[in-house]
């Protein structure tokens, strides 16, 4: 049986459905007897979605923006 | 500009570029409204700094200003608009004393000779929700992201954050497919790990065990 170690590093192209058929249902065969590995695909996923929802919102602040708007129109007219 | 159809978009921007190419300034305005946003956000999770990310966004618009009719066209325009924005956020990070990064070897998950987990591994995906908004779980993530090594953390931005393509992500740093999976598996890993601390004892302190 593959162990946790090989499921972990193929973990990226398991959540990405990149593996072949085999391969894959060889981990689905051990995370059907492995709590720790669920646990770990689970939080692994998470960790993505928490880190990008959290850093994605950075739009420019409104002071920022108008600076920007000068500097676009002071260098269109040179 | 309209929001609707993203070919049309995609359209109206090859356009811009050709006008920019062609020396064309009018065009200059559009693009600057297109890509500033982008620039800025990516040079903010470099940098972490709205004053540096300001003036990242400003030399990266003035060189597509002066440099946008040399622009070659051999790799995509937003691909070179990305690279000149990395290189302008590292120009102000060399500036700035920064604190050593963490080894990313420390932070992979342990296994034992026979290959199978080490550690107590704890499922806390299911108690994030309530805490995403919370001002404290904001700053543990970001502070995670920032300890990632270079290398690591410019994948997983432009990956995971800003959801470029793995091609998309592999022709900006000039990386293979390969490289660039392996390396945001590496990132993912190591800021598993550091939320796992977090997340997992709020969860124990939480259940009072
Ligand atoms: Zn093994
Ligand atoms: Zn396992």
């Amino acid at each position: 049986m593959i162990c946790c170690k090989e499921c972990i590093e193929l973990l990226h192209d398991y959540l990405e459905g990149e593996l072949n058929p085999e391969i894959e249902a060889s981990l689905e065969d051990h995370f059907a007897d492995c709590p720790p590995c669920i646990a770990f695909v689970n939080t692994y996923k998470s960790t993505t979605r928490l880190c990008k929802d959290t850093l994605k919102s950075n739009d420019i602040p409104d002071a920022v923006k108008s600076r920007l708007k000068d500097f676009v129109d002071k260098n269109k007219n040179t | 500009m309209g929001f609707s159809d993203p070919t049309k978009d995609k359209a109206t921007e090859e356009q811009l570029v050709k006008d920019l190419q062609a020396g064309e300034m009018g065009s200059f305005e559009q693009l600057a409204n297109l890509y500033q946003g982008k620039i800025y956000s990516l040079s903010f999770n470099l940098t972490r700094n709205a004053t540096d990310s300001q003036d990242v966004t400003q030399e990266v618009l003035l060189t597509l200003f002066r440099k946008g009719h040399t622009f070659q066209g051999k790799s995509a325009f937003s691909s070179w608009v990305y690279r000149i924005t990395l290189n302008a956020s590292y120009m102000k990070l060399r500036s700035r004393k920064r604190e050593p990064n963490v080894s990313i070897d420390d932070l992979l998950p342990s296994f034992n000779k026979a290959g199978f987990q080490q550690e107590k591994i704890q499922d806390w995906s299911e108690s994030t929700e309530s805490l995403l908004f919370d001002n404290e779980t904001r700053k543990v993530i970001q502070k995670a992201v920032d300890l990632l090594p270079d290398k690591e953390k410019v994948v997983f931005i432009l990956r995971d954050v800003e959801g470029l393509s793995t091609e998309k992500v592999g022709n900006i740093l000039e990386l293979t497919i390969p490289a660039v999976k392996s390396r945001l598996h590496r990132a993912r890993l190591f800021l598993r790990k550091k939320l796992a601390n977090y997340f997992g004892e709020y969860k124990t302190r939480k259940e009072g065990k």
